[in-house]
């Protein structure tokens, strides 16, 4: 393990001087010369409303602009796992904020201006703004009429609608999708159990916050070829839902190009499609024109993706010694508007809500519920962190009642590799026990700190949590690589993997660096464009660094076995003996010889006569795991194996709450993640303190608010929290735990969601430790700990 | 974002130039920092026909001693960075340096002044409580003549103050305490450590003889002294039945409002823990103890 050259050292990131310098380009960095158009959005005020009538004329007659376009233009439907988002409204609006029609202009300021001036007649409907409301009948949980709610449809076509055949949307209701999960024996598993807990919990919707806002620019010239600059985290999947969409204006893939640069942060925000269509369909309307479509702060909070909310049954089976008997639990999901990207968060959460343990009896339903509110879709952690938040509040509860410690309660429960998991698959070899030791062990967990007698107003508190997710995926996700040498023996990486901050390019370096002796810093990795490089899914589900790594490692062994091929062709040595050595071929049984990279690499390798044998080395990889299914019952989730590995570990925090003011301070974190092998150490701890930030911030402030007609009150910084250096805990600790992945680069599975995603529960368990509270929704904010409080006295 | 709306911007280089315009355009609005104004230009929530910009009017950026010795002026184009490096401003109102550290973040504080604060008068603003506390006074400016009003008498209610159109703050006076024998807390309420309107604010000074000045922010439509407060407290010591008798009688003085910052209840709560501890804090500075000066104390 050790003997590794690149794998498992804190090289520097190859992308660092690009960013550091200014010299890395954003989409809004590209200059597209005085001919650029600009778009502005005509948005709903209203959640819910029939569009009576559209009058554009007002607008078309100011002075530089272009055109006005409506939905009347684009009749079409498009989504990633489920068509059922629009281009534009088409005769109804179903959140505020929803673009209904748009203006493109010769600048920003009149695009806006006239904006104004486009007239719309609405009807407006009662909004449907929560899951019960949406979901009507809740009574006669047979499964025909749970959720009957024909009168309420947001979406009356519902039954039309496409979708990947693991989702199973409801008639006559607004559920789009609903997960079931059944496994072993229920009720015999409750009937083993000495006591039975119940409890409820609830989760609110997040902003991902990217300092980039979305920005998309079009351009489709008078050949029928369309251009997309996007800031996306999934150029090649945005470019088949463009040409899916467009297909009836006669686009195809070919015909579509999707330039990706640098993103300012991801998160999920700027996964699949989402505000880039409107760049798309806008820039076939002024063909020959490049069109810009740029959101501001607001546009990205209430018109992109939102995290969902959900509300969470929990209902737990336990025997005195601890054992968990049965596990029920029912997940009720606001997923807004449009479910195209989040029905898949519900389903991954319906999969996986059991949580990191063993536990034989399980029933869980994953409903996927529309609302008023803003489309849900992907966020950092794909659903997990929402029902880990009641799982291990409950988890904890329940140790604290059977008067067991919550980290021996948790050793004994703990999924081992081999387990059968809730849809029936064995658990994939991992490091949870150790991991979970490991952070017992850095927190101190057991001991309190002494209330200073001088601060009486101060109470300090412990609180643990593990966590687990799986890239939520289609089973057929797939990665490819093309790898280029240069005279000089350096490398250029044709990847379609997305950098977003996150260290994957310097990753990607450093696995062909490793396979083909060549230092890092002589390799760079290219931001993709579809027409020049390979294919990649997505950058999402932290799958990436696993998967693209897989396919990086197989292009660099395509290229080396390429050059032991021409040196045995051209040299006549014997292939067996061959290795690669800084930027040199070498060979075991003559130490004297060494054929530099430089010398042959694209111009081959010269005979005695004067010709030459070989040229340019290219290496090609593809990836796909071909183990997956997600064919399985409808009715109990088993049959299939929807996800290619779980990563786990545990975190814990060490906490003081101000019993008076209710202001938290965090005084260390410990957090340990089983990475399969760390390829890079130093970008696996920026991973857990970025994650676990931002899964504070969850936990503590963020808090988004809607009125009761379903506007987004706080779409802004002003009114919306997001960490800054000044709240940062005193100390984190990561430990990383490797258990190697098989069929992971170098053993290696990803670690980017995961950092966040016990981030709430230990705070809400820490909170409770230290002031003997429950808090069951979040976020746990001073007021609500203060309010709190004062409740108890 | 960008600002929709059209009009001229002209920045005078005197002060006089500057009430000329103010005094013949009916929509002129002066401007010195702009961290208020622009952002509300940029929502579309004011118009105007010409920006006049105070930033080149000499003289009125500098901190100074009063030809009589008796106040500090603070000229209306002063940063609150400016006030946090002052060494006047150190010596003697080291408080107003505390609540300076509290305003925005370091970028906003270099540009937003200390009399712009005062002018766009948002109930949150982190001066109001302060300025009541030292009893500041504001001098302005038009062409008709000069007058000085008394903090008590400059807010009329959220985003309105006495200032006329046509009128310009030249500087606010703060007058120096009996050789600086008080001590002073400012605590403002936030969501978390990073910049945050104020939910609360609250600023007290402990003077000789047993003698309170309290004043509160962001729990009423203007800052607001709590006189009846200082009347209890005067010449006794604060006792714990005392304290609880003034938190009571708090209830009555202040009137916070539920918005998606924070609850009434909890703006309540807190401005009566924020009272008990900054009465803590003065405390202990009276007598050369406790925190120094700029740290926060929640």
């Amino acid at each position: 393990m050790n003997d590794f050259k690149y794998i498992g050292k804190s090289i520097g990131r190859i992308d660092g001087k690009e960013k550091i310098t200014g010299a890395a380009k954003y989409v809004d960095d590209i200059d597209f010369g005085a001919g650029l158009l600009y778009a502005a959005i005509v948005e709903s005020p209203h959640a819910h409303a029939n569009i009576k009538k559209i009058s554009t004329k007002k607008a078309e007659k100011i002075e530089g602009v272009i055109k006005v376009v409506t939905g009347a233009q684009f009749p079409f439907r498009f989504g990633l796992y489920m068509h059922d988002r629009y281009i534009f409204a088409q005769e109804k609006v179903r959140f505020v904020g929803e673009q209904v029609a748009a203006v493109i202009a010769r600048d920003p300021k009149t695009a806006l201006n006239a904006a104004k001036m486009v007239e719309v007649e609405y009807e407006v409907l009662d909004p449907i703004l929560t899951v019960y409301d949406a979901l009507g009948n809740m009574k006669d949980d047979s499964n025909k009429k749970f959720g009957h709610n024909p009168k309420k449809m947001i979406h009356p076509k519902l039954s039309e609608y496409t979708h990947v055949p693991w989702f199973f949307p409801q008639d006559n209701s607004n559920i789009a999708h609903f997960r079931k999960i059944r496994k072993g024996d229920l009720d015999g598993g409750f009937a083993q159990a000495d006591h039975i807990f119940e409890d409820e919990y609830t989760v609110p919707r997040y902003a991902h916050c990217a300092i980039e806002t979305h920005a998309s620019v079009g351009l489709c010239d008078h050949s029928g070829r369309l251009t997309m600059w996007t800031a996306s985290q999934s150029p090649h999947t945005q470019r088949h839902l463009f040409a899916e969409a467009l297909a009836p204006l006669g686009f195809s893939h070919k015909d579509i190009r999707v330039i990706t640069p640098y993103v300012g942060g991801g998160f999920g925000g700027k996964a699949g499609v989402s505000m880039e269509i409107l760049a798309a369909a806008l820039a076939t309307t002024v063909r020959g024109h490049a069109v810009k479509v740029l959101w501001n702060r607001s546009q990205e909070f209430y018109n992109t993706y939102q995290r969902q909310g959900v509300h969470a049954k929990l209902k737990i089976g336990v025997k005195n010694d601890g054992t968990i008997t049965a596990l029920e639990q029912l997940l009720y999901w606001d997923a807004g508007a449009y479910v195209e990207y989040g029905a898949n968060v519900v389903n991954a959460a319906g999969l996986s809500a059991t949580g990191p343990y063993r536990i034989d009896n399980v029933k869980i339903d994953s409903v996927c519920v529309y609302t008023n509110l803003p489309p849900g879709g992907p966020y950092r952690g794909f659903g997990y962190s929402e029902f880990l938040f009641g799982l291990e509040s409950h988890i904890n509860e329940i140790a604290k009642k059977l008067k067991i410690d919550a980290v021996e309660f948790r050793l004994k429960n703990a999924i081992r590799g081999g387990d059968k998991l809730a849809y029936g698959a064995a658990m994939n070899p991992n490091g949870l026990e150790d991991c979970i030791k490991k952070v017992a062990k850095e927190i101190d967990w057991g001991k309190k700190r002494p209330i200073d007698p001088s601060l009486p107003h101060l109470a300090y508190g412990k609180g643990f949590s593990l966590f687990w997710k799986a890239p939520a995926m289609p089973p057929n996700a797939s990665s490819s690589c093309f790898l280029k040498f240069n005279e000089d023996g350096s490398l250029n990486i044709l990847l379609s993997g997305m950098e977003i901050g996150q260290g994957y390019f310097t990753v990607m370096a450093q696995i062909a660096a490793e396979v083909l002796s060549v230092p890092p810093h002589k390799i760079r990795c290219e931001t993709p464009d579809t027409d020049r490089n390979p294919y990649e899914w997505q950058t999402v589900a932290s799958h990436i660094t696993w998967s693209c790594g897989n396919a990086v490692k197989k292009a660099a062994e395509d290229a080396r076995e390429q050059i032991f091929d021409l040196v045995e062709r051209a040299l006549e040595m014997k292939r067996e003996d061959l290795y690669l050595d800084s930027e040199a071929v070498k060979s075991k049984s003559d130490i004297s010889f060494c054929l530099n990279f430089k010398d042959f690499i694209i111009n081959g390798i010269s005979k005695k006569d004067g010709s030459f044998r070989g040229g340019p080395i290219l290496g090609r990889g593809m990836f796909m795991p071909e183990f997956t299914s997600a064919l399985s019952d409808p009715e109990t989730g088993q049959g299939g194996k929807p996800n290619v590995h779980y990563t786990v570990g545990a975190a814990a925090v060490d906490l003081q709450v101000d019993k008076e003011t209710g202001k938290i301070k965090i005084h260390k974190i410990a957090f340990a993640v089983d990475a399969g092998v760390a390829l890079n150490p130093d970008l696996v701890k920026g991973q857990i303190t970025g994650g676990l930030l931002q899964g504070l911030a969850t936990v503590l402030y963020e808090d988004m608010r809607f009125d009761d007609k379903g506007k987004l009150l706080n779409a802004n910084f002003t009114d919306y929290k997001i960490p800054t250096t000044l709240d940062i805990p005193e100390e984190i600790v990561s430990i990383i735990v490797e258990t190697p992945q098989m069929d992971g680069p170098y053993g290696a599975r990803g670690v980017g969601e995961h950092t966040m995603i016990p981030a709430a529960p230990m705070v809400g368990n820490a909170v409770e430790d230290a002031i003997g509270i429950r808090i069951k929704s979040m976020p746990i904010t001073a007021e609500k700990i203060a309010l709190a409080m004062l409740k108890e006295k | 974002m960008t600002i929709l709306s059209e009009f001229e911007y002209t920045r005078p280089k005197s002060l006089k130039e500057a009430l000329k315009i103010l005094a013949k355009e009916k929509g002129a609005i002066p401007l010195s920092g702009g961290t208020d104004i622009v952002p509300l230009l940029k929502d579309g929530r004011i118009v105007c026909t010409t920006i006049v910009d105070l930033k080149n009017i000499k003289r009125m950026d500098e901190i100074g001693l009063s030809r009589d010795k008796k106040y500090i002026v603070i000229g209306s184009l002063v940063t609150f960075s400016e006030l946090i490096k002052s060494k006047l401003i150190q010596k003697h109102f080291p408080v107003l340096m505390e609540m300076a550290k509290t305003v925005a973040s370091v970028a906003v504080r270099n540009r937003a002044t200390l009399a712009g604060n005062i002018c766009s008068a948002v109930p949150s603003m982190d001066s109001g409580s302060l300025l009541m506390a030292l009893e500041a006074n504001i001098h302005v400016e038009s062409l008709k003549g000069k007058r000085v009003v008394s903090i008590n008498k400059w807010f009329k209610a959220p985003r309105k103050t006495v200032l006329k159109r046509g009128e310009i703050v030249t500087s606010i006076s703060l007058p120096l305490i009996n050789k600086n024998k008080y001590a002073g807390a400012y605590l403002k309420l936030g969501r978390y450590q990073g910049e945050d309107l104020a939910q609360v604010s609250l600023t007290i000074l402990s003077l000789p003889e047993k003698s309170y000045r309290i004043a509160f922010g962001a729990v009423s439509p203007i800052p607001i002294r709590a006189s009846i407060i200082e009347k209890k407290f005067q010449g006794k010591d604060i006792t714990e039945e005392l304290l609880q008798e003034a938190k009571v009688c708090l209830e009555k003085i202040i009137s916070p409002i539920s918005d998606v910052r924070a609850s009434e209840e909890y703006r309540m709560h807190m401005a009566k823990v924020m009272m008990e501890r900054g009465l803590e804090v003065v405390k202990k500075r009276y007598h050369g103890e406790g925190p120094e000066y700029g740290v926060t104390h929640l």
